[in-house]
């Protein structure tokens, strides 16, 4: 009888919740099978069988565990699993394991290393993060990131061997939290508009029981009845890192106009082409992405982050797009998105906002993201400020592209106008610096055949 | 605390004051030792004490320290209170079975019909190319029995208020000088009941950075290495004398420990089972959620101490030792 624990899906995963069992108590299962479905902090992720034999359901779905407690059980008929640190033999006899969840206790012990959610793609920063998932930081560390609620793992660690000690908690709280890349930005929902799909899996983890406010509290007072709905694990990390990021960057923010003419008539060709093939005609918002790749080649500053009062300097240019989903928002990323062709940003773009939306998407598909675009044009929306998803030196928000009457050669003509608005950390992107930087991203989109160079 | 006059003196005068005063005091206190009376002493702590007091109370015994101890047993359990010394620290192996065996469970064993008040005084350190039998530093050897106090003075003024303190204290102790020490001035008080609480840990320098715990002379390699920290790496180091390893003044260090996160424990015994592996166990048990890095120490080597003048030298810690180890609990080295 081996026990399943919850594993550890990511880096900063504390605890999970049981979405889905994939299997019914008592079927036979192989290894290798998938077996649950479990949320955590950044996604649903599916979690394998590492070992054959009969399943024995122990946490119901809904449940919300931490990392190590058992959840299930593989009764024999199958192998031990091989790698099963979990408990001696000689603990106590199985009957007794029943009573189990028992969380802090035996079944705190290393959990079975889940298929490894390839944190490779985080940031090297992270150097408080050990390859086995294990945050390297010292007693106080933890125990101030515990009473501050910051997530260790965001951290880099500046004490001997990477570890994180006090002073890098504190550097974090100075300069606005934890700085983390989880790949969760701010409200503005995403290049294309979809309405939340009715099969969301997310479903099983919203169902806050609405709480009936006490009584004597005014349940009939001036605002009605009061439902509380607890956050969803991905809405918690929404408002502590959307929080983080006002309360700590000093913003600026820069206004454009571009002139979508050329780029509408590319466009127009290019959906031409793409009918007698079977790929994805890019879309406008898949323009302003290439346009924003090639344009933070040249602003190394605009691909950074301010960090622990340094600046840090990625090589990789990795952009996020903001995408509404499940109740929540999350910010998937195409990796050197300035390597790509318009034509291989539109198939990746179409297929991290379908993964999102079917609720798939894996962490490492929301990590990494040097630089932010959100899109709220679909929705009519002339032009807005977002906010910056630290520690990301900027966001650029993309608005509605309509014709506009505009001013050209002393007459009145009418164009097809788009407005954008760069918000950026002045603690390291500066007001020439990123206005040419906005400008060389206007430049690409009103001749957007320089793109293609 | 009345604003008190002191006189610059040694270590060693220091005690022989603290002596001199207790014989005046307490026509119950007597000593016992190989050498005290005639030659003043090895290291010429009981100097002119024999000439003072008379052969009756200062009395040189032959060399056989289980003898000499148990005379001192007897003896504080008949209503004296010996002061026996040892010639060194190694010796007192030769008196274990008095000290461990008896001094130290008397009391217990005989249901507190009995006291035991007596002081067993030895030096020990290392630095003067007297080899293995003769160049220990054994705190940790005593720390580890039960019944026992262990005072372990660095300063000429402790030296003189712990000696007295143990004189006047009712249970057994094991009163650990240090061979290097005896020259070393300081300022002493002149009052006569000038006494230092067992328990009572010393912080020789304030510090937010560090805390670093000196054991015996290692007290003083702490402060020099502070001082260099500070001046050099911008390290504010707290030092602190812990006095006494028995009864020993937790309170203090984990107040310091819980302000800095940072502690390196020096001594000059050996690594295995030692002072600093003690204090470094108490620390995190009872303070492991404000540690930012593992408690350091710095000991003596883990070998018989060497006769070659250079590798003496580097076999017990000095201030480079001190900083280094400090620094590593801030970053890579």
């Amino acid at each position: 009888m081996a026990d399943v624990a919850m594993p550890r899906l990511s880096d900063s995963m504390e605890e999970g919740t049981i979405l889905k069992w994939l299997k019914a108590d008592g079927d036979e299962v192989k290894r290798g099978e998938e077996l649950v479905e479990i949320e955590t902090d950044k996604a649903n992720m599916t979690y394998e069988a590492d070992a054959d034999g009969t399943l024995e359901i122990v946490a119901q779905e809904g449940d919300t565990l931490e990392i190590g407690v058992t959840i299930a059980k593989l009764g024999s008929g199958g192998e031990a699993p091989a790698e099963s640190g979990a408990e001696p033999e000689d603990a106590e006899p199985a009957a007794d394991a029943e009573e189990q969840p028992d969380p802090g206790g035996a079944g705190e012990a290393e959990p079975r290393p889940a298929p490894e959610p390839a944190t490779g793609a985080a940031p090297a920063g992270a150097g408080g993060s050990e390859a086995n998932g294990r945050v390297k930081a010292s007693p106080v560390a933890k125990r101030m990131a515990r009473e501050l609620g910051l997530d260790l793992t965001a951290l880099a660690g500046s004490g001997p061997g990477g570890r994180i000690v006090k002073a890098d908690v504190e550097a974090a709280v100075q300069d606005g939290g934890d700085a983390g890349e989880t790949g969760v930005a701010e409200a503005p929902p995403a290049a294309e508009p979809a309405p939340e799909p009715e099969t969301a899996p997310a479903k099983a983890d919203v169902p806050p029981a609405p709480v009936a406010a006490p009584a004597g509290s005014g349940g009939g007072g001036a605002k009605g009845e009061v439902t509380q709905q607890e956050l969803t694990k991905l809405q918690q990390v929404v408002a502590r890192r959307m929080a983080e990021s006002k309360a700590t960057a000093p913003e600026f923010v820069l206004n454009a106009e571009i002139d979508m003419t050329a780029a509408k008539e590319l466009r127009v060709q290019l959906k031409e082409m793409a009918l007698s093939s079977d790929r994805p005609a890019p879309s406008f918002n898949d323009m302003v992405v290439r346009a924003c790749a090639l344009a933070l080649r040249d602003f190394p500053r605009a691909n950074g982050a301010y960090r622990d009062g340094r600046f840090e300097l990625y090589s990789r240019i990795n952009v996020g797009i903001a995408v509404a989903g499940q109740d929540a928002l999350v910010v998937p990323t195409i990796p050197d998105a300035d390597a790509k062709t318009l034509g291989e940003i539109a198939r990746d773009s179409r297929a991290l906002a379908e993964r999102v939306r079917s609720g798939a998407i894996t962490p490492p598909e929301l990590s990494g993201g040097t630089f932010t675009v959100s899109n709220l044009g679909m929705y009519g929306i002339r032009s807005f400020v977002a906010v910056i998803n630290p520690p990301q030196a900027a966001i650029l928000a993309v608005g509605e592209l309509a014709d506009r009457a505009v001013v050209q050669d002393g007459e009145v003509v009418v164009r097809p106008m788009m407005a954008v608005t760069l918000s950026c950390d002045h603690r390291i992107l500066y007001g020439a610096d990123a206005a040419q930087f906005l400008g060389r991203i206007r430049e690409l989109l009103e001749q957007p055949l320089a793109m293609a160079l | 605390m009345a604003t008190t006059a002191t006189t610059t003196m040694r270590y060693r005068e220091a005690l022989n004051a603290a002596l001199r005063e207790e014989l005046r005091r307490d026509e119950k206190v007597m000593l016992m030792g190989e050498d005290i009376g005639v030659f003043n002493g090895a290291f010429k702590v009981t100097n002119g004490l024999l000439e003072e007091f008379g052969e009756k109370r200062v009395r040189d015994t032959p060399i056989s320290e289980n003898t000499i101890v148990g005379m001192g047993v007897g003896a504080a359990m008949t209503g004296l209170r010996p002061v026996v010394e040892l010639m060194t620290i190694n010796f007192s192996l030769l008196a274990t079975d008095q000290i461990i065996n008896h001094a130290a469970a008397i009391h217990y064993m005989f249901g507190g019909q009995v006291k035991v008040p007596l002081v067993v005084r030895m030096p020990q350190g290392a630095g003067h190319q007297l080899g293995p039998t003769h160049s220990h530093s054994w705190e940790a050897l005593f720390l580890h029995v039960p019944g026992l106090l262990v005072a372990v003075p660095t300063t000429a003024a402790d030296a003189k208020g712990l000696l007295k303190a143990a004189i006047r204290d009712d249970n057994p102790v094991v009163f650990i000088e240090h061979e290097y020490l005896y020259g070393q001035k300081g300022e002493v008080p002149d009052d006569e009941d000038h006494v230092v609480d067992f328990g009572q840990a010393a912080i020789r320098r304030e510090g937010d950075d560090v805390t670093i715990v000196g054991i015996s002379r290692q007290a003083l390699t702490a402060a020099k290495a502070a001082k260099v920290l500070s001046e050099e790496h911008e390290v504010e180091a707290e030092v602190i004398d812990p006095r006494t390893l028995r009864p020993l003044d937790l309170d203090t260090i984990l107040d310091s420990v819980r302000k800095t996160n940072r502690c390196v424990i020096v001594e000059e015994g050996w690594p295995h089972g030692g002072v600093g592996a003690n204090l470094a166990a108490l620390i995190q048990e009872q303070a492991f959620d404000d540690l930012d890095a593992p408690v350091g120490r710095v000991t003596g080597a883990d070998l018989p101490m060497p006769y070659s003048k250079p590798l003496e030298q580097i076999a017990y810690p000095h201030e480079p030792q001190v900083v280094e180890a400090v620094l590593a609990t801030f970053r890579d080295l």
